[in-house]
């Protein structure tokens, strides 16, 4: 009985998280079938706006054409190829940015001495846009796939090296000393007591840098090169064929939040031990 | 022949800035094998300071601290502190069977027995069985202090340092941990020196007990505690002998509080007013 008067009320079984203050009454409206629902009801706004005249332009085909283009596109190969090489960068970079950025930032987050030598070089690089970097790159590293994992993982180690740091920074110096006390060596300290008291900060910088990887590929294949589903995007736009065009785009924005869903299910699992219980979420 | 654990003239300074603060003065005391020590303060005298420089964690500022003939620079293998803060000092991303399996895994100590079978005796030891697959938030203060010292006899010491352990407790908790540490301290030998600021806790528990004053402290008396053992809960606060050594360690702490306040405790008095 309590149960359910505590349902009816909305009332958390934890003493309140932040979300409490924003807290609605109704339990379906905090479903992810509500997120989903807002998702149809504007593609199909999209839809009718073309179908039906409310808009009209030579480059806003209904929302039915740009699936069918997509579908199209993804067995004929001509989205499919694109889309899997700019993954395949997307990925290296990601993968080698964000392993370089764990150790830099733990060397950083450790060693005193270095963090004052490397932290203003960094924080010098840090503000520069990528794109502005691109031109000068090509001139080393040609066009092909070696400048974009480069930009890509240069994109990424950064939010990666300054959440490690802050993660680093933050550890309560009890964990240190309780790790000493049980003469731990300062190896094995920074493997199994640094690393995984930082874990919740670094995964934070991984998946902010997640989302960063897939914009800078993508931007990158604008900028330069002839391949892969930045490129196919330009490529539509100067061949008038919007269909495509929204279909690559479409592609981008579905593979984000697949991707940002495998992400955020892999930090459960990691993370298991950092989810408080919070029965309402 | 020098005592097992010696503490020769320590004292410790610390500067931050341009400030210097002196926590503690000359401290000398030598503490046998399988004796139990208790050092009482003031609080803020330096109890952890001297705690943790017997431990090996931080230098002292001059003289040294000698384990079993040999001087300690670093933490020694066979000593373990357990700190104040017990509940910041479990691994979060541990569950308490992880935990205690920490210094065995950091001592590469898997012969025998397996790691897991022998944690699942320290957990039963502390009277945690059961609780062995959760993880440090999920207990209650007095079971992760249970866990803490778990932990701490994993790693097999003959000398356990506990800061405050029982401070944070209930009541009713703290009776308990108390004749469950003297039951282990007696069964594994062990030699324990216990920082604390309750005289009840002190007197019960130790065979001498120390009495640190206030900053730049240095011992101001020991006192030896020759109670019968073992203890009991009750039976021991409740005889005379046991009054009467409580009664004069408080006349001693409170005597030197009562001429002159030190600012601290001015500072103490006034926040508790405002609080109240
Ligand atoms: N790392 C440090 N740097 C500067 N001052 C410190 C440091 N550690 C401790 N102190 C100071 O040294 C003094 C003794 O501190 P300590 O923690 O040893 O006291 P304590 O007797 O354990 O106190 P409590 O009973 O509150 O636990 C305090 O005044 C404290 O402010
Ligand atoms: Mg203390």
């Amino acid at each position: 009985m309590a149960v359910e008067v505590g349902r009816l009320l909305s009332v958390p079984d934890t003493v309140g998280t932040a979300r409490w203050f924003g807290r609605l009454r109704f339990p379906i409206l905090r479903t992810r079938v509500t997120g989903f629902a807002l998702v149809v009801a504007l593609l199909l706004l999209w839809e009718c706006s073309a179908r039906l005249g409310w808009m009209v332009s030579q480059n806003w085909p209904p929302f039915s054409l740009v699936l069918t283009a997509t579908w199209r596109g993804l067995w004929s190969g001509e989205l499919a190829a694109p889309l899997a090489a700019s993954m395949a960068r997307m990925v290296s970079g990601y993968l080698i940015g964000s392993s370089c950025g764990i150790v830099l930032g733990l060397l950083l987050g450790t060693v005193r001495v270095l963090d004052r030598f490397v932290t203003p070089l960094i924080e010098a690089l840090r503000p520069l846009p990528l794109p502005a970097l691109v031109p000068p790159l090509i001139l080393f590293l040609g066009l092909d796939d070696a400048l974009k994992i480069f930009v890509v993982a240069f994109a990424v180690v950064f939010p990666v090296v300054v959440s490690t740091v802050g993660g680093v920074r933050d550890i309560d110096e009890v964990l240190i000393g309780t790790a000493r006390t049980f003469g731990a060596s300062r190896a094995r300290t920074l493997l199994r007591v640094v690393l995984p008291a930082a874990m919740p900060s670094i995964c934070a910088g991984l998946r902010i840098s997640l989302s960063l990887a897939l914009v800078t590929t993508v931007v990158a294949e604008m900028i330069a090169g002839s391949s892969g589903i930045g490129y196919t995007i330009l490529q539509a736009q100067y061949g008038l064929r919007p269909e495509e065009m929204y279909a690559a785009v479409l592609c981008i924005a579905v593979v984000g939040y697949l991707l940002n869903m495998g992400f955020v299910l892999l930090e459960r699992r990691i993370l298991r031990w950092h989810q408080r219980a919070d029965a309402d979420v | 022949m020098s005592a097992f654990l010696s503490v020769d003239a320590i004292s410790k300074t610390f500067t931050v800035g341009k400030q210097t603060l002196s926590a503690l003065g000359r401290i000398s005391i030598e503490i046998e094998r399988t004796e139990f020590v208790a050092v009482l303060g003031p609080s803020g005298c330096g109890k952890s300071t001297l705690l943790q420089i017997i431990a090996g964690l931080i230098p002292p500022t001059s003289g040294r601290v000698m384990l079993d003939g040999k001087a300690v620079t670093a933490p020694p293998r066979d000593m373990v502190y357990l700190f104040q803060q017990y509940n910041k000092s479990l691994f979060p991303w541990r569950t308490v069977l992880d935990n205690v399996a920490f210094p065995l895994e950091i001592q590469g100590n898997s012969s025998g027995r397996s790691v897991r079978q022998r944690c699942l005796e320290y957990i039963a030891m502390v009277g945690l069985s059961g609780s062995e697959d959760q993880y440090p938030w999920q207990l209650s203060g007095g079971m992760q202090q249970r866990a803490a010292i778990a932990r701490a006899l994993a790693a097999e010491p003959s000398v356990l340092l506990m800061d405050e352990p029982f401070s944070a407790v209930d009541a009713l908790t703290k009776l308990e941990l108390q004749t469950l540490l003297l039951d282990i301290w007696a069964k594994h030998r062990l030699t324990v020196v216990l920082v604390t600021h309750d005289v009840d806790e002190a007197v019960f528990m130790a065979d001498r007990v120390a009495m640190l004053s206030a900053r730049p402290s240095t011992i101001a008396s020991v006192t030896d505690i020759a109670l019968p053992r073992p203890r009991d809960t009750i039976a021991t606060r409740e005889s005379a002998s046991f009054l009467s050594l409580r009664h004069g360690l408080l006349d001693t702490l409170l005597k030197k509080d009562r001429p002159g306040p030190t600012p601290d405790e001015v500072r103490v008095t006034m926040d508790g007013a405002a609080h109240g």
